[in-house]
């Protein structure tokens, strides 16, 4: 069992293809479309806060570059939407890219808080300061072309499109984490300076992991823009932070799955709690009190405790 | 006379007005083994610091077989050959016994800083056997699967010295590596490292002199950030100086 969680990144992504199918067709294609590019969003999130042990509450920024980006590549370039895709990730690379060097000098409140102050930065530009081309408050709405059976516009081929894009970030995720890059973060997050004193450069391998983090959120952007086919600084706000950390928290950082677990945990509450109960944050609030005292390893960080838990008594057992 | 491996000249560190280390003259040969001793707060560890990159002195110059690397960061100075431990066992708790000496190690696989080190599995690489030798040789080749946690603290600080050995180190520093052990445990680590003395050069900072007095060539006696005393060990502790900061005023000689 405890192999399965390790390693049969197969049998994760089968249920994680399997689940999202069967929600996606017993609900709403179109809501869970969103579900799963969240869920790519909360996997770049979760390169920082899960692996490299820090906590970015300016991640909105990346999703926003990734939004506008695709955005503004469809709206004045050519409305292609592979291109917009990639103009999206190339947005949240080159903040990345910049930022980076700056960002990741820092931990703890300052890395959260630097991320802050870029992300109202942000914010203000598409909001004001480029409100010629952004449309500012309104936004901007799009229509992408489409070739053939390759139509975004079906929300079948949208969906289908998009759960493979999950699953591609997914095993991209699992492949670095697993490799010695991956294992090194781990180390980044438990003791730097040690890690600094095997040889390492840190400070460039934490900057290559921020690219990684604002490249996957800036491509959960694009995505989100093709879904909804318009872009406003909705997707840059910084209130909405809470979303991703919340998401990251309740599914356990650290882990590729935890990280989806986390994202539809998320949306599920948010969207259909809301349905029930007018101030449905209330509970959010609460939830995130419950988890930050009692349940700081998540869903999946408690699966995992119980398995490995069986496994030690298990061998006890038959130890006797 | 043989090669001198790191030499500190006129090194000078402070903290806020506190100077934690004052005009410091240090040098080692090859193949020497030289402690450093001194009372709390005396600035071994801030020296040690100094030499391994992690602060930059104030003024004075450090070289290492005659390269300025006052100014080096510390992951260049370990690529040089100057390797350390930490006073307070430094291993990963979060990761497996093999990860660790893995994550020392694949900085000497070939695939360093390209594709494969980003995508490929950390156990496929062509150093696992390597770790897995170097492993067995302190004796916990069998829990290479057992988080680290899992170590009994004497297991951790030797695992901390394999993997610091395997780095291919030119100059070992060994923070206190005695600090916090049982007797036994003690012993185990002093005969790691009395078979270490024939092949490394190395800088060992202790408290506990005794246990150091018959393995170091050179002692150097710290205080207030300065270094009061240094030569041959038994000569060293019988100075008036010596005595007179490190045993207090009214101790009889050692």
């Amino acid at each position: 069992m405890l192999k399965i969680l390790n390693n049969s990144v197969a049998f994760a992504i089968g249920v994680i293809v399997v689940g999202f199918v069967a929600f996606a067709y017993s609900a709403s294609v179109n809501k869970i479309t969103d579900f799963v590019i969240f869920c790519i969003y909360v996997l770049g999130f979760d390169v920082l806060y899960g692996h490299m042990g820090r906590i970015s509450f300016g991640h909105t920024l990346y999703l926003g570059a990734g939004a506008y980006g695709a955005a503004m590549c469809a709206k004045y370039l050519v409305p292609d939407p592979f291109l917009a895709m990639a103009m999206g990730i190339a947005a949240g690379a080159f903040l990345g890219l910049i930022i980076g060097p700056i960002a990741v000098k820092t931990k703890g409140a300052a890395f959260a808080l630097i991320n802050v102050a870029f992300n109202q930065i942000g914010y203000f530009i598409v909001l004001v300061a480029l409100a010629r081309y952004t449309g500012g408050e309104d936004g901007v709405s799009l229509t992408f072309n489409s070739y053939g059976f390759v139509n975004f516009g079906n929300i079948h081929f949208l969906f289908a499109f998009c759960l493979t894009c999950l699953v591609a970030v997914y095993y991209l995720m699992h492949r670095l984490y697993g490799s010695a890059f991956g294992i090194m973060l781990l180390g980044i997050k438990e003791n730097e300076t040690r890690v600094r004193f095997l040889g390492y450069n840190t400070s460039a391998y934490k900057w290559v992991a921020f690219i990684i983090s604002t490249s996957v959120s800036a491509f959960a952007g694009a995505l989100f823009v093709i879904n909804y086919g318009f872009a406003n600084p909705g997707f840059m706000d910084p209130a909405r932070n809470v979303e991703v950390i919340f998401a990251a928290l309740i599914g356990g950082p650290g882990t590729e799955l935890g990280a989806v677990v986390g994202g539809t945990a998320y949306m599920v509450i948010s969207n259909y709690l809301a349905k029930y109960i007018a101030r449905w944050e209330m509970f959010l609030g609460a939830a995130l009190l419950i988890i930050a005292f009692g349940f700081r390893k998540g869903i999946m960080g408690y699966v995992r405790e119980l398995v490995e838990k069986r496994i030690k008594a298990n061998a006890m057992a038959a130890e006797k | 006379m043989a090669e001198v491996v790191i030499t500190a000249r006129g090194v000078t560190k402070q903290f806020d007005g506190l100077v934690a280390s004052s005009n410091v003259n240090f040098e080692i040969c090859v193949g020497d083994t030289v402690g450093i001793i001194g009372p709390n707060g005396a600035g071994k560890s801030t020296f040690f610091n100094l030499l391994t990159g992690l602060y930059i002195p104030d003024s004075g110059t450090i070289t290492y077989f005659g390269k300025d690397i006052t100014k080096m960061p510390p992951h260049d100075r370990v690529g040089l050959g100057i390797v350390r431990t930490f006073q307070l066992v430094s291993v990963f708790d979060t990761m497996t016994v093999l990860e660790n000496m893995m994550l020392a190690r694949i900085r000497f696989d070939g695939t360093y800083g390209k594709k494969r080190f980003f995508l490929r599995n950390l156990l496929k690489s062509r150093e696992v056997d390597g770790c897995m030798k170097a492993l067995d040789t302190i004796g916990i080749a069998g829990k290479c699967d057992v988080k680290v946690s899992d170590l009994p603290y004497g297991k951790k600080r030797e695992l901390e010295i394999a993997i610091a050995l395997s780095m291919d180190p030119k100059l070992l520093l060994l923070d206190e590596p005695l600090a916090g052990m049982s007797m036994v445990e003690i012993t185990e680590i002093m005969d790691i490292i009395k078979g270490l003395k024939s092949k490394l050069t190395i800088v060992l900072v202790e408290h506990k002199i005794s246990k150091i007095l018959d393995l170091v060539d050179t002692l150097y006696v710290m205080h207030e950030g300065q270094i009061i005393c240094s030569g041959e060990p038994n000569m060293v502790i019988c100075d008036p100086a010596v005595k007179e900061c490190y045993f207090g005023r009214d101790n009889v000689c050692y």
